[in-house]
């Protein structure tokens, strides 16, 4: 994996303040940016003006109301949790895929690519199609319960079945991811074909969107991806040793077996929070650490902080995008995004090897 | 014979109605939703209603949630096309604020602003209208998510999802209390009902030919009226035995063979122009793998161009659509 081992400088230096400072804020003024242009874009006739100054009137209390409640509530109910649902969701996905990218030592390696999410979808699908007195408030919740299970069940399949002699090679790896994902997406088409008269609901899920965020929806989702990003966060030293390999992490006194099943486990809660909240959104996960990794290595002090801003900024622009689209669904613009990306990494790892 | 149409072939525009064919027997579990319109919107058009009175008005929908209103509701958003004839109906379309862009009757909805698109509620321009009422459908077509949305939001929110003629007297019913409309809606229920006697009374000892309504078939897959669904009631009303199809409506050709339907009424939701001849539609039918032999296309007995919006759309023209039917399939009984 050349990409992952590339060093701007020694790693044990980590990375300068300069540096720090740049990537970071950079990332934050995107978010800033997203978040702003996400306020003022919609199909309705609130003018970027009213939005703004309406965001300011929130926050502050200050400013004269010159606009109509509904002009509010566009704002505030509508527009403004779906950015930050954006942002979170994004900043857990990149943060998921930051994780399973070290662990698995595999810049392939997304909560996509390896059955967390699949794992999530059926888990979620399932909590969808319970009978419909429990959703709602603990339904909410118990979509990103069950979405978790899910999602940590998967991988633990995918990385039991791909492990041996105490290595993970990669093809097997993504092969069992695969072959996990696919049990799981019939599973999911199975529960599909069952579900009668929740079939759209479950159709809108699974091509991810943002368009149901709402305040709750957040603060479920929120708190969860926080805690498993500052958890993760603590263990940077864990990660940056397992760049080096597992066996080089044991003698670095890393616990490899303990670490890798607590950090999985993290990534999980990461990708299901978000999951739940939006429904299937894939490639933030994978795009957003590999090519922060590319370009500004792989320190993960850096690395976490960043990959969730920008996949924070990532996420909540493709969603403003999907928006000024006309409504189509965020996970399909993702996929627009994500997937000639993934082909353009394939072909450059190709042309790597070649002499 | 009815002049060719031209209709091209609108996926979403068909999911409606492949709901609506499909029978749905879960109703969703009540969650009784006490919502005061208690700031109408700060309108400025004075209506004096007679009926003003009669406020606060609470109504219970079909998704059995209550809902009160304070006062006449002045800005109503319709998140269905039956919801909004059911409105006009009442004479209450200068009233609508947002309708969906499937909308075309009556004619004057079309300048009414659309806050569904392409089957998909924008709630922010729900919320844009500002409306004091939201007429939304139910089993899915207004999806639950967003139902729960506008409820979070505030907007008095009526859940309208008739699956019985019985249930679309009512619907009017409610909604012409809501609307301080209560003779309006008698007045509309009576007729239907009369115009439904008739229609059974003609159909009174009339042999009924199993008979399959096909609302959609691409590919093999054929969708008729969903087993114990509205659409099946209504062709028993007009006088046929239907074929029907799974909950979805969904019918495996090996079961249509079996079934074997003597007659054939092909919905305009999925066809060209060409279609609507009948010698064209029963070539084209007749072509399908495993049809040529069916007793109706034998027989020659398959009727095109029968329109799917007034067959499924549960609103005051239903009646017109139970009609239709009747003389397609016993046209020597009704005329």
């Amino acid at each position: 994996m050349r990409a992952t081992t590339t060093l701007a400088r020694p790693l044990a230096l980590g990375p300068t303040l300069g540096r720090t400072s740049l990537v970071l804020g950079i990332g934050v003024v995107l978010v800033v940016a997203v978040g702003l242009a996400a306020i003022v874009v919609g199909t309705s006739g609130v003018s970027a003006l009213d939005a703004a100054r309406i965001v300011v009137h929130r926050l502050t209390g200050l400013g004269a109301v010159t606009w109509p409640q509904s002009a509010e509530t566009i704002v505030w109910e509508l527009r403004l949790p779906r950015v930050v649902a954006g942002m979170v969701v994004g900043a857990g996905l990149a943060c998921a895929g930051t994780v399973f990218q070290a662990v698995l030592r595999n810049p392939m390696a997304d909560p996509y690519v390896i059955g967390t999410a699949a794992g999530a979808s059926l888990g979620a699908v399932a909590a969808l199609l319970l009978p419909v007195g429990v959703i709602g408030w603990a339904g909410l919740g118990l979509v990103q319960a069950l979405a978790f299970v899910g999602g940590l069940a998967a991988v633990t399949v995918v990385y039991s079945v791909a492990r041996s002699n105490g290595s993970t090679p990669v093809v097997t790896l993504l092969l069992a991811g695969y072959a996990v994902s696919s049990l799981l997406a019939a599973g999911v088409a199975l529960l599909m074909f069952v579900s009668g008269d929740r079939l759209a609901a479950v159709v809108s899920w699974l091509l991810g969107s943002l368009a149901g965020a709402s305040w709750p929806r957040v603060g479920i989702a929120l708190p969860l991806i926080v805690a498993s990003f500052v958890l993760v966060l603590l263990r940077w030293r864990v990660l940056n040793a397992f760049l080096l390999g597992e066996r080089a992490a044991a003698h670095l006194g890393v616990d490899v077996e303990r670490e890798k099943r607590i950090l999985t486990a993290l990534a999980a809660l990461a990708t299901s929070a978000g999951v739940a909240v939006s429904g299937t959104i894939g490639f933030v996960g994978l795009v957003v650490p590999h090519l922060l990794r590319l370009a500004w290595g792989p320190d993960h002090r850096l690395l976490l902080p960043a990959s969730m801003l920008y996949g924070a900024a990532l996420l909540a622009a493709a969603d403003v995008g999907a928006r000024l689209a006309g409504g189509i669904p965020v996970g399909v613009v993702m996929a627009f995004l994500g997937a000639p990306f993934l082909l353009w990494l394939l072909r450059r790892a190709a042309l790597d090897r070649s002499p | 014979m009815a002049p060719p149409r031209t209709r091209p072939l609108r996926p979403l525009a068909i999911l409606p109605i492949l709901v609506l064919a499909a029978a749905c027997t879960t109703a969703p579990a009540a969650t009784p939703l006490e919502t005061d319109a208690a700031t109408p919107a700060a309108s400025t058009s004075v209506r004096p209603d007679p009926t003003d009175s009669q406020y606060p008005v609470t109504v219970t929908d079909d998704a059995g949630r209550e809902l009160t209103l304070d006062a006449a509701p002045e800005r109503i958003v319709s998140l269905a096309p039956s919801n909004t004839e059911i409105v006009c109906a009442l004479g209450a379309c200068d009233r609508l604020v947002g309708v969906t862009d499937f909308d075309d009757y009556p004619a004057e909805v079309a300048e009414i602003d659309a806050v569904v698109i392409a089957a998909t509620v924008d709630v922010e321009l729900v919320v844009d209208a500002e409306p004091d009422l939201v007429l939304a459908a139910g089993n899915e077509l207004t999806p639950t998510p967003v139902i729960e949305q506008l409820d979070e939001l505030g907007l008095p929110v009526l859940v309208l999802y008739p699956e019985t003629l019985e249930e679309v007297y009512a619907d009017i019913t409610t909604v012409g209390e809501l609307l301080g409309a209560d003779p309006e809606a008698d007045a509309i229920v009576t007729d239907m009902q009369d115009r439904v006697d008739a229609v059974v009374a003609a159909m009174d000892g009339a042999e009924r030919p199993a008979t399959l309504y096909e609302v959609f078939y691409a590919e093999g897959s054929t969708y008729t009226a969903g087993e114990g669904s509205f659409l099946a009631a209504m062709l028993e009303l007009a006088g046929a035995e239907p074929v029907t199809g799974d909950a979805q409506g969904l019918i495996a050709t090996e079961d249509l063979v079996a079934a074997d339907p003597e007659l054939i009424l092909l919905g305009t939701a999925s066809y060209d122009a060409g279609l609507a001849d009948p010698d064209a539609a029963l070539t084209a039918v007749a072509a399908r793998p495993g049809w040529a032999d069916l007793a109706a296309v034998r027989d020659g007995a398959v009727v095109p161009d029968l329109d799917d919006i007034l067959t499924t759309r549960p609103g005051p023209r239903i009646v017109e659509g139970l009609e239709a039917l009747a003389r397609a399939i016993h046209p020597d009984r009704f005329d």
